[in-house]
């Protein structure tokens, strides 16, 4: 347990020194919204309904970018060979990189749906299940994401495959993020938001556990 | 599942489910069609008698994917990621079979082809995951790659089987619930249909079968050519 808080920190604070990285992130984000908030707008009910699409989409590219950065540094210095040879069971690996991703992806979803609620009129009343609807989303998506970059970490220039090999298992995690997120937004009840966030957990709790499991079988062979 | 190494013309288990399946085929649409009308939908309810078994057969082949993408994914045999190919090919045509059947069936009954419901949403989503397992299949050139993408796919997205099946009773859908109820064994259908749809359930998993061994068998020869 103690080497996953480790590696995610170790990560962390390399990606904070070397800020090019933050900042292509948080600079590509920003244009996207802009973008979004150009072409949909200028009217408030259209921006309004966009919203947590748009949001969603932002979001999906941002873990997708940092995922494969996650592994990137690794090959680059040789360091993914090191870290294969600790003994004992691999999966501490792959929660290390989730969850150095977790952290800097959750204050980065903050800040787009900051820009967001600026942009596109998102009303932020009910914060703490925006919050906890941005968790669990990107939870799940950062899971399968990591699991997929450890996957053609190896590989050179396969990081383009990314998006498509993530396609298929994120689609339920993002399609019920936005519903969660427009259903806030449009004031439903909490009872039936909480539908789409049992979803969100069961993909979360699987896609995490199998993700961890499988992590060491797909990283070596 | 598994045959020879190398065949040269499938074996013959195969030729006995695929004949077999496609002799009661007509007997099957016979039985379904001498079932009594129900209660409430009258003639209409006859549609149950594709629309469930092509449904439960698209689940039963996506969990044998998932069963087989486990078992390349520890065994690294590539024959495994063969049989679960054929078994995410065939349960694609079921569930399509089943989705389509589907729609016939809503538009005189709901009144409307499609609806964005618990059980419609989760199953089009489950039919956008597998679709995604051969769109991955078809991007990645190198074998070694492929097989182990895949069997990722086979394995995560499988989760969608159990959310598809247990949407109309975790979620309140305009679909109607499990007849017969795997999780309560409960059985909420009238004896005659019961046996009418058991005959057919039977047909089409003789034809699943027939068609994932003879699919697999292609599968080999594919393999074989590209070795080659």
């Amino acid at each position: 347990m103690r080497r996953v808080l480790l590696l995610a920190l170790r990560d962390l604070r390399l990606e904070v020194r070397d800020r090019s990285g933050l900042l292509s992130l948080l600079a590509f984000f920003a244009v996207m919204l802009f973008v979004m908030a150009l072409a949909l707008g200028p009217e408030e009910a259209p921006l309004r309904r966009a919203a947590p699409g748009v949001l969603w989409v932002a979001l999906a590219f941002m873990s997708t970018l940092l995922s494969s950065r996650a592994f990137a540094l690794e090959v680059e210095e040789g360091t993914l060979d090191d870290l294969l040879l600790t003994p004992g069971g691999k999966e501490w690996i792959y929660l290390g990189k989730l969850l150095f991703q977790l952290l800097l992806l959750f204050p980065l979803s903050l800040l787009a749906l900051l820009v967001a609620a600026g942009l596109f009129y998102l009303p932020l009343e009910r914060g703490l299940p925006l919050l906890f609807t941005l968790f669990l989303g990107v939870l799940g998506y950062a899971s399968v994401a990591t699991f997929y970059a450890g996957l053609l970490a190896r590989l050179r220039g396969r990081e383009a495959l990314l998006p498509l090999l993530l396609f298929s298992l994120v689609v339920p995690v993002v399609l019920a993020s936005v519903r969660a997120t427009a259903g806030l937004v449009e004031g439903l009840p909490v009872a039936e938001v909480a539908d789409w966030w049992r979803l969100l957990l069961v993909f979360d709790v699987v896609y995490v556990t199998a993700s961890a499991l499988l992590f060491p079988v797909v990283l070596e062979g | 599942m598994l045959k020879a190494a190398n065949p040269d013309r499938p074996d013959l288990l195969t030729w006995v489910f695929l004949a077999l399946g496609l002799a009661l085929l007509p007997v099957g649409l016979y039985v379904a069609l001498s079932a009594p009308p129900d209660v409430n939908q009258g003639y209409l309810a006859r549609i149950m008698y594709l629309h469930v078994p092509t449904a439960w057969l698209g689940y039963l082949a996506f969990f044998v994917t998932f069963l087989y993408s486990l078992l390349y994914l520890f065994r690294q045999d590539p024959r495994y990621d063969r049989v679960a190919s054929a078994s995410a090919e065939i349960g694609l045509v079921f569930m399509g079979l089943a989705l389509v059947t589907g729609m016939l069936w809503a538009r005189p009954t709901w009144g409307v082809y499609w609806t964005w419901e618990p059980r419609l949403t989760t199953t089009a989503i489950l039919f956008a995951v597998y679709v995604g397992y051969f769109l991955l299949r078809g991007a990645i050139e190198d074998p070694e790659l492929r097989r182990k993408a895949a069997a990722a796919v086979g394995v995560l997205g499988f989760i969608n089987v159990p959310i598809s099946y247990m949407s109309v009773k975790w979620w309140r859908s305009l679909h109607q619930t499990q007849s017969i109820d795997l999780t309560t064994g409960k059985i909420h259908m009238a004896p005659e249909m019961l046996q009418a749809l058991l005959f057919n359930l039977l047909v089409f998993t003789l034809l699943y079968l027939g068609f994932v061994r003879f699919r697999g068998f292609l599968a080999a020869l594919e393999a074989r050519r590209e070795e080659a």
